[in-house]
Parts: C-alpha cells; sequence; structure tokens
C-alpha cells in the first residue's frame, strides 16, 4: 500500500473488523508512523469514552418515577394471588389443607357419581323441589295482591298463572309510573 | 424483599414480563437497573441535571406506563433508550426554537434599539449544584462532547459509553445502518479534533 490509511479504514481497524480488507491495513500500520500513530490516537479517544462513568440521578428519582407510574393488575393475575393467598404459609398447615381439599374433591366426585347412576330420582327430586318453590312464590305473590288490592284481585287470582303474570306487570308498571312523577315533582321543586 | 433480590438476576425481558402484570418490584427494578444509563445519556445530551432528571422521568414514565406494548423479542434497553434519544432530541429542538438572543432584538437599527432589547443577566457565584454539574461535565472529553451535534452526541455515546453495536443504534435511534457509520466517524473526528493529539 503506497498510501496513508483513509478515516474508514482507521475506523475499520478500531471496531476490529475482522476480513477480507483487514490484513493488508494491518500490514500498513505496522510499516507506517503516521498511520500508526492515527491509530493509536483514536485508539486512547474510544478508550476515553469506555471510561467515561454512568452519572447518577438524585435519591429521590426512584419514588418520583413510581409516583407517575400507573400499576394495573390484570384480572387472573389478581385471582392468582388470591388463591396464593389462601394457601397457608407453614407447612403442616399447607398439608392440612391439602389433605381437607382432596377429601371435599374426593366427596363431591362420589356424589355426583351416585346422582349420575340414580338420574331418574335425582329429576323427580328437582321437578318436586321446583314445583313447591313454584307454589310458594305464588301463594306470596297472591297474598301481597290480596293486601294491596283487596277484592279486585279476585279475577286476577282466578286466573291462575296468566293472572298473577300479569297482576305483576301492573304493579311493576305502576310502580314506574309514581317513580316517573315523584322525580318530575322533585325536579321542578328544584328548579323552584 | 425476597422478590426484590431474586428480581437482580433475573434477564429484562423476566423482569417486564412481572412488571406486564403488575408486579411493582418489577418496576422498581427496571428502574434500579436503568436509572443511570437513562439518565447519563440524557444528561451528556442537555448538560443541565434538573432538566436531565425530568426528561429522563418522563422516559422511564412513558416506557413504565406502556410496558404492556413492550414486545420480548426486542431489548428492552433498546426501547428505553429510544423513548429517552427522542425526548431528549425533542427538548433540544424546542429549546432551539425558544432560545432568546441575550444581546438584543436581530431587528434593533441602532444601538440604543438593541440595548433597549436586550437581556440583562445577572452574574451570580456558582451554586453547588452548579460546582456538582461542572465536576461531572468538566473535563476535556466531556466538554467536547458537549460540543457535538446532538445526532452525533447520542451515536457516540450509544457506541462508546454503553457499548451498543451499529446495528443496535440503528434500530434505536431509527436511522439507516450508513448514517450512523457516518454519524460516529464523524463524533470521532470531531472529537480528536478538539481534544488535540491523544496520546497515552
Amino acid at each position: 500500500m503506497d498510501r496513508h490509511l483513509l478515516p474508514e479504514e482507521i475506523d475499520l481497524l478500531l471496531d476490529g473488523e475482522v476480513g477480507f480488507g483487514t490484513p493488508p491495513l494491518k500490514a500498513h500500520v505496522r510499516s507506517c508512523a503516521t498511520c500508526s500513530r492515527e491509530l493509536e490516537s483514536a485508539r486512547v479517544l474510544v478508550r476515553t469514552l469506555e471510561h467515561l462513568p454512568h452519572i447518577a440521578p438524585s435519591p429521590m428519582f426512584a419514588g418520583r418515577v413510581m409516583s407517575r407510574v400507573q400499576l394495573f393488575v390484570p384480572w387472573h393475575v389478581a385471582l392468582l394471588d388470591t388463591v396464593r393467598g389462601l394457601v397457608p404459609q407453614s407447612r403442616p398447615l399447607r398439608v392440612a389443607a391439602g389433605a381437607l381439599f382432596a377429601t371435599m374433591a374426593i366427596a363431591l366426585t362420589a356424589l355426583s357419581l351416585w346422582a349420575f347412576t340414580r338420574i331418574d330420582a335425582v329429576l323427580f327430586t328437582a321437578d318436586l323441589v321446583v314445583d313447591r318453590a313454584r307454589s310458594a312464590a305464588f301463594g306470596a305473590l297472591g297474598g301481597a295482591l290480596s293486601a294491596l288490592l283487596g277484592d279486585a284481585a279476585r279475577p286476577l287470582l282466578a286466573g291462575g298463572a296468566l293472572g298473577l303474570a300479569a297482576a305483576a306487570l301492573l304493579l311493576i308498571v305502576t310502580g314506574a309510573a309514581a317513580a316517573t312523577m315523584l322525580r318530575a315533582a322533585a325536579v321542578r321543586a328544584r328548579e323552584r | 424483599m425476597a422478590l426484590a433480590l431474586d428480581l437482580r438476576n433475573l434477564p429484562d425481558a423476566d423482569v417486564a414480563a412481572l412488571a406486564k402484570e403488575g408486579r411493582e418490584p418489577a418496576f422498581r427494578e427496571l428502574v434500579r437497573r436503568y436509572e443511570r444509563p437513562v439518565f447519563s445519556l440524557i444528561f451528556r445530551m442537555v448538560r443541565d441535571r434538573e432538566t436531565a432528571e425530568d426528561l429522563a422521568q418522563d422516559t422511564f414514565i412513558k416506557v413504565l406506563n406502556n410496558i404492556d406494548r413492550y414486545r420480548s423479542e426486542f431489548k428492552l434497553s433498546s426501547w428505553l433508550f429510544k423513548i429517552a434519544n427522542n425526548v431528549t432530541i425533542d427538548h433540544l429542538r424546542r429549546r432551539q426554537l425558544a432560545t432568546v438572543s441575550l444581546d438584543g432584538s436581530p431587528h434593533a437599527q441602532t444601538a440604543a434599539e438593541a440595548q433597549a432589547t436586550s437581556l440583562d443577566v445577572e452574574s451570580r457565584g456558582e451554586s453547588a449544584l452548579e460546582a456538582m454539574e461542572s465536576r461531572e461535565l468538566g473535563s476535556a472529553i466531556e466538554r467536547a462532547i458537549g460540543q457535538l451535534r446532538p445526532e452525533y452526541r447520542s451515536c457516540i455515546l450509544l457506541r462508546h459509553v454503553e457499548g451498543r453495536s451499529y446495528e443496535e443504534i440503528a434500530a434505536t435511534l431509527d436511522l439507516p445502518l450508513g448514517t450512523v457509520k457516518t454519524y460516529i466517524h464523524r463524533a470521532r473526528h470531531e472529537l480528536r479534533e478538539a481534544l488535540g493529539d491523544l496520546r497515552e
């Protein structure tokens, strides 16, 4: 090489590039005092830059940042945390809680299997329970209607389920109308 | 405390994943890890401690409030430096627009008009904070860095103070690789010019 290194070539050597083009450059630096001095000067600059220290912000910096960060815990993480919070800390208590949980799981599984094998009895019982609950609800509603409307409730009660549904609808509509009128009166009073 | 100690050994991506779950210690750990590099970069760019604190604070708040947008295939530090650089460059641009000449209005026709529109700056003693800044940025190399164009400054600091590769710098600063190489080359050249012949 019969010339001095170009600035880009000094950069190549500075960045420790290896490969096809660099051996002739290195050979030239070994034989040329000017280029050797140039490269050394560039290396000193890089070393100086690399030794620049990191500067610390004030001690309150992290606190100030954290006071303005919105912490948002997703629901699944919150749920998991709640479950984890329910798990006892000490080992014996954890074992006891595990045993209790396992016992309950086994009992529920056994109950489910028993119910599955006696599905007819289960359906019959469920039907009975629903029927009794419906009778109780109708009885309570009929009592309330009789107390509110007196004799006027008789035709509705005689109409059975349909009559009761009509009475319930009438009650809801009357209630809503009364609430609307009260609200309108309150707004007018406030305006005055 | 145990979680905080564990977090110190985790890679950035794992800490960021915990931060996405809303874990406060993970947020604190990210601030602890990067407060010095980010603050140093910004401080060397703006050369004013108070402004650097404000800008570094803005950087962390932006990053941490948007941590759910972070994708783990990228380096968290590159994302942080990208936002720090953007925040700082925006500030420097705004400051450039708001610069007022101390010598009076450029439209002044006479010396009297210039005098009337000039600003008086009182000479004052160096405060403790300013003395600290002078010490921190007072060396010849720091002063020379301060004379570089902001684009050169961020490139050279990321390359040699933070040890980033050219490719990472290009990705961080949204610049073509060739431009990054040119900026770093020019920055090195200007620094050597400013510092004279450097030899150990």
